[in-house]
């Protein structure tokens, strides 16, 4: 009955408002891990965080500046959760920025190092056009020819579920002819076209100081939605891959139906939300092995104590499934609970 | 006509059909008290079969009435009384 837990990490259109606040006030170990974070990008670090927690902030959410780092932060300290109650991951694959959270799961880049690239990549974004992502109920055939040059295939994350990026003109251009053609659209909470060539130039302007960063093969096996597969060490410790990144698409559904091929698992979205774990639950290979798939976090803020309830009842489902942590492990996270 | 009725069996065609025959639901296994998000169906695939119902059955879901629709028999009831009632 050990399954092995695979972890994925939700990238852009994944975070909602108090996304993981009630955890922040009542977990201690995730509590330390979001500041570790946070105390990484110095000021603007502070920034973020008044953000995520106030309830009027002076950056909306959905921009590039507080979603990349909130996910990123978010997504890493439910890592660091899991990892503290003794669950020991054996495969990886995040989407979007969710994979710069597995490199680090994987040791591919240090904490700090990865911290590094996300600021830098966000800044050279930050003069991008304005523009943002479409999710349509429809096949990457059924879309191409609605395709423009600046319109592009974003990712494709279910066999009828595709996102399509660009500027927000042509972008609504191509609404307006999908919505005409009977055609399910709905917008992704981004203003950013993600994953579109519009970004080519200013993602490559990253290359020089990614670069610089130390890379190491990944220690524990890291799938990635934009090859659709399993990395090598080559592919991994590429900067000019990472790089790219921002204007690269994202073939989800591909890297979830070869991460799910090794025997008996569990899938685990670590990060706010389940916009993973519904496509997961309906990939034929998951859906076949009857592999369960948890979200740790709720699907959005509830009452106070909603988020502790929900990770941990996640968590002890996960360690009956993946076999239980030693004695030693059990007493650390029922120490790392706030009492209030 | 006016009393088509939608059957469990035309429910999981349309579901199917929503999500792609490979990914859609099982007709095997009693769905119909299971949640959407359980069966793998997110606001995208709900709003897309609402569409569908649209337009096999003209019956009008919005947005709002798929947000608290949270099971197949759930919707399969207000499809069928909406039929009933016209």
């Amino acid at each position: 009955m050990a399954r092995s837990v695979v972890l994925l990490f939700p990238g852009q259109g994944a975070q909602y408002p108090g996304m993981a606040v009630d955890l922040y006030r009542r977990h201690a170990t995730f509590r330390t891990a979001m500041d570790e974070v946070l105390s990484l990008w110095g000021d603007e670090g502070r920034a973020i965080r008044t953000d995520w927690l106030a309830d009027w902030p002076c950056i909306d959410l959905d921009d590039l500046r507080r979603a990349q780092p909130l996910l990123f932060a978010v997504d890493h300290a439910l890592a660091v959760t899991l990892r503290e109650a003794g669950v020991v991951p054996a495969a990886l694959l995040g989407h979007s920025v969710g994979e710069i959270v597995a490199a680090v799961v994987a040791e591919v880049l240090s904490l700090s190092d990865a911290a590094g690239l996300l600021a830098e990549r966000i800044g050279h974004l930050a003069d991008a056009p304005p523009g943002g992502m479409l999710s349509v109920a429809a096949s990457p055939a059924e879309v191409r020819p609605f395709l423009l040059d600046e319109v592009a295939l974003g990712a494709v994350n279910a066999a009828r579920s595709v996102v399509l990026a660009g500027p927000a003109a042509p972008l609504e251009d191509v609404r307006v002819r999908l919505h005409a053609a009977g055609f399910t659209v709905l917008p992704v909470p981004a203003r950013t076209p993600f994953h579109s060539p519009v970004l080519g130039g200013h993602a490559a302007r990253s290359l020089p100081s990614v670069r610089r960063l130390s890379w190491s093969p990944p220690t524990v096996p890291l799938y990635s939605g934009y090859t659709g597969g399993l990395l090598g060490p080559a592919a991994a410790t590429d900067p000019d891959f990472w790089a790219a990144q921002p204007a690269r698409p994202v073939y989800f559904a591909d890297a979830l139906a070869a991460v799910s091929t090794a025997g008996e698992q569990i899938l685990v979205e670590c990060g706010p939300g389940a916009t993973l774990t519904i496509p997961a639950r309906r990939s034929p290979r998951v859906r076949r092995a009857g592999t369960p798939v948890v979200p740790l976090l709720p699907r959005r803020a509830g009452a106070p104590g909603s988020d502790l309830r929900h990770v941990t009842e996640a968590i002890a489902g996960i360690v009956e499934a993946a076999g239980p942590p030693g004695p030693e492990v059990s007493t650390r996270i029922a120490g790392s609970v706030l009492s209030r | 006509m006016a009393t088509r009725e939608l059957t469990i069996a035309d429910l999981t065609r349309l579901l199917r059909s929503a999500a792609g025959e490979e990914e859609g639901v099982d007709l095997d296994g009693d769905i119909l008290d299971t949640d959407f998000a359980t069966l793998g169906y997110d606001s995208l695939a709900l709003l897309e079969t609402a569409s569908r119902l649209g337009v096999e059955y003209g019956v009008t879901l919005t947005d709002d009435d798929m947000e608290a629709i949270t099971t197949p028999r759930a919707l399969l009831d207000r499809v069928n009384s909406t039929l009933t009632r016209s």
